[in-house]
């Protein structure tokens, strides 16, 4: 086992070129979890929570910029989000529970992949971009491409992700939604979550997004449904046609914490009563 | 590696592994045994401590979580004015029952009337969302941070 930590952000690039087996602890809420399950062995940990530059909300231009190591408690409370994006602000309120939402960052509840991730359904309904970065060049990835599987992603080793990109008027216009669906208020891992967000105009509803997360093998978008819902009054919604496409997108499980029938039933629920609100 | 902080608003500096979880390094470097391990996973909150003035659990953080940083522990805080008053009224409401997971209990608690300090029973149910008592003696929990909202303002 080695540790780093980097001196600066180009030391980080210049490390995470060169070691092939690694671990970026940041927050460290999941790691250390893993460490001591045994589920990681002899980690080559290379330290990043103390670089400024992966850190802090600012605005630029149509955009808000969320640096991956911004911890759940600063973005609850920052203005900007509170401002321009509170559906992230009101959404994250029974993240984890207040003690992990000091340490827990957002880059890392990404990165780390789980299919119950909180965050990551609430930034895919808001069609957030990923910047991710190495040593030679930075690109911006849509979050809902960013996942290849379980726990997979599409970043290489020498690559982190450094910013969360979300477009300030995301939600302008919209109705939001969302609902986490847990044993508990606090400190639960979803059984069903999901994000929404939708704009009706004389009663049609012109344009919907919705996110689910616990019910794949990660977090992702319902764009069958939602183009079947697009264009269409609540009357004129058949409510078959939404169970049978997503049945095609979903692909829920029985785990520990629920079983399938109940979590696809749930997800059917929170979908009608999103429109109906 | 040597690592810097601030413990109980004295420097401090340590050779430590920078991955020992910063519970171990307050109980085993520090002697300091107010902060206790339950879960070990972050969820119980037995091992809550104040790092820059916010509340976390130690036991999923590391040594190099608190380099440069202030780190409070049930020991530093309840000397100050504010730990006592608080310390009393968990005493004067009986709220205390094995003790296990009262030290985590007051510092979400001083956290929550220093920052907060409203007489709010939902506000102050969601600020000790992350502490878990096993003896489930919640109410009497709540009765305490209610009547510490009152005498400190």
């Amino acid at each position: 086992m080695k540790f780093i930590k980097p001196k600066d952000i180009n030391n980080l690039y210049e490390i995470i070129d060169n070691i092939d087996r690694q671990y970026l602890l940041a927050g460290g809420t999941d790691i250390n979890v893993q460490i001591k399950n045994g589920i990681i062995r002899n980690p080559n940990i290379i330290y990043i929570n103390h670089l400024k530059e992966l850190s802090g909300i600012e605005e630029e231009n149509d955009s808000i910029l969320i640096g991956s190591t911004t911890s759940f408690k600063d973005i609850i409370d920052s203005r900007i989000i509170k401002r321009h994006i509170p559906l992230i602000h009101s959404s994250l309120q029974n993240f984890a529970s207040p003690l992990l939402q000091t340490s827990a960052t957002i880059g890392g509840n990404i990165a780390n992949g789980s299919p119950t991730a909180d965050v990551i359904p609430i930034l895919l309904a808001l069609d957030a971009k990923l910047e991710i970065c190495s040593k030679i060049s930075c690109r911006e990835v849509f979050l809902k491409d960013f996942f290849i599987g379980y726990k997979k992603n599409v970043m290489s080793n020498n690559e982190l992700i450094t910013k969360i990109i979300v477009a300030k008027n995301a939600e302008q216009k919209y109705q939001t939604f969302y609902k986490k669906v847990g044993s508990r208020n606090s400190l639960a891992i979803a059984k069903v979550a999901i994000a929404g967000l939708k704009k009706v105009e004389n009663e049609k509803i012109m344009n919907i997004k919705l996110a689910v997360g616990s019910l794949n093998e990660y977090p992702r978008r319902l764009f069958k449904v939602e183009e079947y819902i697009m264009g269409k009054t609540l009357i004129e919604i058949d409510f078959n046609k939404v169970n049978e496409y997503l049945q095609q997108e979903i692909t829920p499980i029985s785990d520990l914490r629920s079983d399938k029938e109940y979590r696809y039933h749930v997800c059917v629920n929170l979908i009608r009563t999103f429109l109906n609100e | 590696m040597k690592i810097s902080f601030t413990l109980n608003k004295e420097k401090v500096t340590i050779d430590v592994d920078p991955m020992k979880r910063l519970l171990d390094v307050l109980r085993e470097d520090f002697n300091l045994l107010g902060a206790k391990e339950s879960c070990g996973e972050g969820e119980c909150g037995a091992c809550t401590v104040l790092l820059n003035g916010k509340p976390v659990t130690s036991c999923i953080l590391n040594a190099i979580h608190a380099e440069g940083k202030e780190v409070e522990t049930v020991e530093g805080i309840s000397k100050t004015k504010l730990g006592k008053l608080i310390m009393d009224c968990f005493d004067e409401t009986n709220a205390v029952q094995c003790g296990f997971c009262f030290p985590g209990f007051f510092v979400s608690s001083y956290y929550y009337v220093k920052t907060d300090g409203e007489k709010d029973l939902m506000k102050i149910k969601r600020a000790l969302s992350g502490n878990i008592c096993r003896c489930t003696g919640y109410e009497k929990i709540f009765d305490s941070v209610m009547l510490a909202c009152e005498r400190s303002n």
